[in-house]
């Protein structure tokens, strides 16, 4: 029975050799640079690492759940202040770039995915942004929400008087939106692309009926293009909530140009993770809280997933 | 409103196109602003200036002649006026910066430290002559002023910057550089800022000192030094009838013996702006108007001196006596006849009776050019390796999308056709990559990296293939997640039809899928090669300074030139141009592969 199943298996190996041969390349790799470095790092958070103990690196001090309770309970140890304020700013940021490119990009799409003359033209021109790298971005936004020299402040105040004074874009609270409004900037134009590649794969015949049956266009979008193009806004959620979770470059180029401080409103978990690690050379803790960040997205993830089954149940 | 069904369609459509509009201008804003501010000074831009400067009209020269007087202004504009009534009767602008002028009969010579030497037709201003002047040490680049001197055939002039260490002496007939004179002397490193000849002698005034060259041999025959009265510099040099020369600078007008090299007498206490002799008088243009003195010894201030002679003159040229003004600076001043033509900052000329003591007419020149400062483009290059920067990102981005196509390509294929035991686990893996936080990887992956280099002695950190093989890795999930949709998309009877005529299932791949599959591997390469374009983290850890690429090269620079911000826009408008162009060339593939994969997927 035993001898009969090892064949059986054997079998398989043999009868989908060409299947393991194309994939053993990608296995290989992620098992080098993907499998092996997660496994290490699940066991870093475990580990006292710091700039004294990094020489002997996993053979360093094994201290059990402590950067754990360091990063989540222990009030007075240094990676768990601010923490919390960086977790706030994620859920924030993460919420609202997300749905606000899948806003913004559903808008425009609906906008271009008419016919008038240099569509393909203008919707090119809509992508530039996306084409920006991020570490542009963030100089570029860094530099515009400059308060004294900066475009926006010139333009709000100056030019068209809205607000009595310059504002402080990049302290205090505003700090949120001055790296929202990148990021959004940044990815929308993505989210417009795949929306509208969605819209022009719906059949032109279900509004033709819609039309004869006296629909309004609000009604259309809300019964034909938002429902068939659920699984395009559904990936871009998802794929969104991730991206921006772990969303690191815009930030860390606009504050203190790579190496600053974005400050209460400003600082994301991913900065607040490398500037522990990095600058306060506390790896260990960096790693628990890299730890619980991904128990957390898969914990999402999972969720985002059960919803997305049950509502193709539903519709099916 | 009683429109028609079609018209309130039309009115909808019109609104909605000029909303989109008006949305795409927001978009492209911050780009064009990027580029824009790039190309000014950042003095500009750190007093929140937006439109782009204009060159500074100074005027540098006045040169009247039978009929007209020629006003030079420092940036290379010419304006030719009317003698009588100062009206401008012609005008050419050479599009030069900071120049300095010489006047003869026929024409009008500048030299400017980004054009070098050229020549205007007095009487047609549109035929100019550029020389080539085959000077190594001339760097058009450089941003630097210059001072000339002209005599009946022959014009030596200099750069005013450090490291152009030479008098250039020019034949006008010729038409080229005759020989250089080699100033390199006690007072070096130094930069020139006047010349004068006197005979056989030139006279070179440094910013510290004071050299008279002998002309025919080429030798520095003596060296003053001057620091005691002048610590800025001799700025300016003018000959008496009597021998004695007038030097002059930021720190007042001196009386200088040659024969001596002594100091004689100090003429005027404060800064001096513009020096001329004219008629046996010095003219000395102060901060807010003239002085007069007699040119024999001992040196009085004549009753001509009028120090408050442009409180009469509004900004804008106009002779208004009693008002009080913005003082500015005379910088130039000549004479004809009775009259006095006094040029000051701003371009303003000012034509004074030397009978009645008045300001009889004004005029002021041109607005100076715009200013387009390339020279940002040329200043970042400098200071930072970008040629480098950017060939290393084209080599490491461009080979990791090679092998990343290739073996996201077969992996995608693979999953999509074959339900092997494991394909399950495999696309999860696929998927969970993307949910680890990149700074998780960080760590283990440099220290890997050290202990394998300090196992078999082949090093990774800082060479290209580590990076390449990292980047390769990394990007292959998500390409895979992409391709597969497309492999999905390819109907799969083609491929059944294939198989029973007798391919092998590496020849079904290779002649029947991988030519539809083209356009999506195109586009998923493109976006594999904008993301690693894009990387920061992986790159600032495991590249060194041969091997570094544009975002860790760039955030480097910008560490180091905070307030530079004409230079880091031209830095960000560097490492975005080239992706711009990629996209813009192949937007049509990318398009069109990655909707297709999206939405099908």
């Amino acid at each position: 029975m035993r001898f009969k199943q090892l064949q059986w298996s054997w079998h398989k190996i043999k009868k989908y050799r060409f299947a393991y041969i194309f994939i053993l390349p990608t296995v290989l790799g992620m098992l080098t640079l993907h499998l092996i470095p997660i496994v290490q790092g699940i066991y870093m958070s475990f580990l006292n690492l710091s700039q004294f103990t990094l020489d002997k690196y996993l053979g360093a001090p094994f201290v059990w759940f402590k950067n754990y309770y360091d990063v989540l309970i222990n009030t007075r140890s240094p990676i768990r202040i601010g923490l919390f304020d960086a977790a706030r700013n994620t859920v924030i940021y993460t919420v609202v770039v997300t749905f606000g490119t899948l806003l913004l990009g559903m808008l425009v799409a609906l906008m271009v995915n008419r016919e008038f003359r240099g569509k393909g033209f203008i919707r090119t021109l809509f992508l530039f942004p996306w084409v920006v790298p991020t570490y542009v971005t963030g100089l570029l936004w860094g530099f515009m929400w400059q308060r004294g020299v900066g475009i926006i402040n010139i333009i709000l105040v100056d030019i068209l008087h809205l607000l009595p004074s310059k504002p402080f874009w990049l302290i205090g609270p505003n700090t949120i939106w001055a790296i929202i409004i990148p990021t959004i900037w940044r990815y929308w134009p993505f989210s417009m692309l795949l929306l509208l590649a969605g819209m022009q794969s719906i059949p032109e015949e279900l509004y033709e009926a819609a039309d004869i049956d006296g629909a309004s266009g609000w009604r259309k979008f809300w019964e034909i293009t938002f429902p068939l193009l659920r699984p395009v806004w559904s990936i871009l959620i998802l794929f969104g909530l991730i991206f921006n979770v772990y969303s690191f470059n815009i930030v860390i180029m606009m504050f203190g140009f790579g190496a600053g401080f974005p400050g209460e409103w400003g600082d994301l978990l991913m900065t607040n993770i490398f500037r522990n690690s990095f600058m306060q050379w506390n790896f260990g803790a960096g790693a628990a809280a890299s730890v619980i960040l991904m128990l957390t997205m898969i914990l999402i993830v999972n969720v985002w997933f059960y919803f997305y089954k049950k509502a193709e149940e539903e519709t099916r | 409103m009683n429109l028609s069904y079609y018209a309130r369609k039309r009115i909808k459509d019109y609104l909605i196109h000029i909303v989109m509009l008006i949305i795409l201008l927001f978009t492209l804003f911050p780009i064009v602003w990027m580029v824009y501010t790039s190309l000014k000074e950042n003095t500009d831009i750190l007093v929140g200036k937006i439109p782009l400067s204009h060159a500074h009209n100074n005027v540098a020269e006045i040169a009247p002649d039978d009929s007209s007087i020629w006003i030079l202004t420092s940036d290379g504009g010419i304006n030719k006026h009317n003698r009588k009534t100062l009206k401008e009767s012609d005008y050419k602008s050479a599009q030069t910066m900071t120049s300095s002028f010489h006047t003869d009969d026929k024409y009008i010579w500048i030299s400017s430290a980004n054009h070098g030497l050229l020549r205007y037709s007095k009487s047609d201003l549109n035929k100019k002559s550029e020389f080539d002047l085959k000077l190594p040490s001339f760097d058009k680049a450089k941003v630097g002023s210059t001072t000339i001197y002209g005599t009946k055939d022959k014009i030596y002039f200099s750069m005013k910057y450090k490291g152009f260490q030479q008098v250039v002496e020019f034949n006008k007939k010729l038409g080229k550089v005759v020989r250089t004179f080699n100033i390199k002397n006690e007072f070096s490193p130094s930069q020139v800022q006047s010349l004068f000849v006197a005979g056989d002698t030139l006279m070179v005034g440094l910013d510290t000192g004071l050299l008279s060259v002998d002309i025919k041999s080429g030798k520095i025959k003596k060296g003053f030094s001057i620091m005691e009265y002048l610590p800025l510099g001799v700025e300016k040099i003018k000959l008496l009838s009597n021998g004695k020369l007038i030097i002059a600078g930021n720190n007042g007008a001196y009386l200088f013996d040659m024969s001596s090299g002594n100091v004689v007498k100090n003429i005027y206490p404060k800064a001096v702006y513009g020096l001329s002799v004219l008629n046996g008088n010095v003219y000395i243009g102060t901060n807010h108007g003239f002085i007069a003195y007699s040119a024999k010894e001992p040196m009085m201030a004549s009753p001509l001196g009028a120090e408050n002679l442009f409180h009469q003159i509004k900004r804008d040229g106009t002779v208004n006596p009693g008002a009080k003004l913005v003082p500015s600076e005379v910088v130039a001043i000549a004479g004809l006849g009775k009259n006095l033509y006094v040029g000051s900052t701003f371009g303003r000329i000012s034509q004074y009776n030397l009978n009645s003591k008045k300001v009889v007419n004004s005029a002021v020149a041109r607005q100076g050019h715009i200013v387009v400062s390339w020279v940002n483009y040329v200043d970042m290059w400098k200071n930072v390796d970008f040629g480098l920067y950017l060939g290393n990102s084209f080599f490491i981005c461009g080979i990791s999308m090679f092998f990343a196509m290739i073996f996201a390509t077969m992996a995608a294929y693979a999953l999509s056709r074959f339900k092997f035991p494991g394909s399950k686990l495999f696309s999860m893996a696929i998927l969970a990559t993307q949910m680890v936080p990149g700074i998780m990887f960080l760590i283990p992956i440099y220290s890997n990296f050290v202990k394998f280099s300090e196992i078999t002695g082949i090093p990774i950190k800082g060479t290209y293939y580590g990076l390449i093989f990292v980047y390769s890795t990394f990007f292959i999930p998500f390409s895979v997640w992409i391709l597969r949709g497309f492999f999905a998309a390819i109907p799969i009877e083609l491929e059944e039809a294939a198989h029973i005529d007798g391919c092998s299932p590496f020849q079904v791949f290779w002649y029947v899928v991988l030519p539809l599959a083209i356009p999506g591997i195109i586009a998923t390469g493109i976006y594999i090669f904008l993301t690693a374009w894009d990387e920061l983290i992986l790159a600032w850890v495991l590249t060194s300074a041969d091997t570094m690429t544009i975002p860790v090269g760039i955030r480097n620079f910008v560490g180091n030139y905070q307030n530079r911000f004409d230079l880091i826009m031209a830095a960000a408008t560097v490492a975005t141009a080239p992706v711009m162009l990629l996209f813009f060339l192949l937007q049509k593939h990318i398009v069109k592969g990655l909707t297709a994969g999206a939405v099908k997927g």
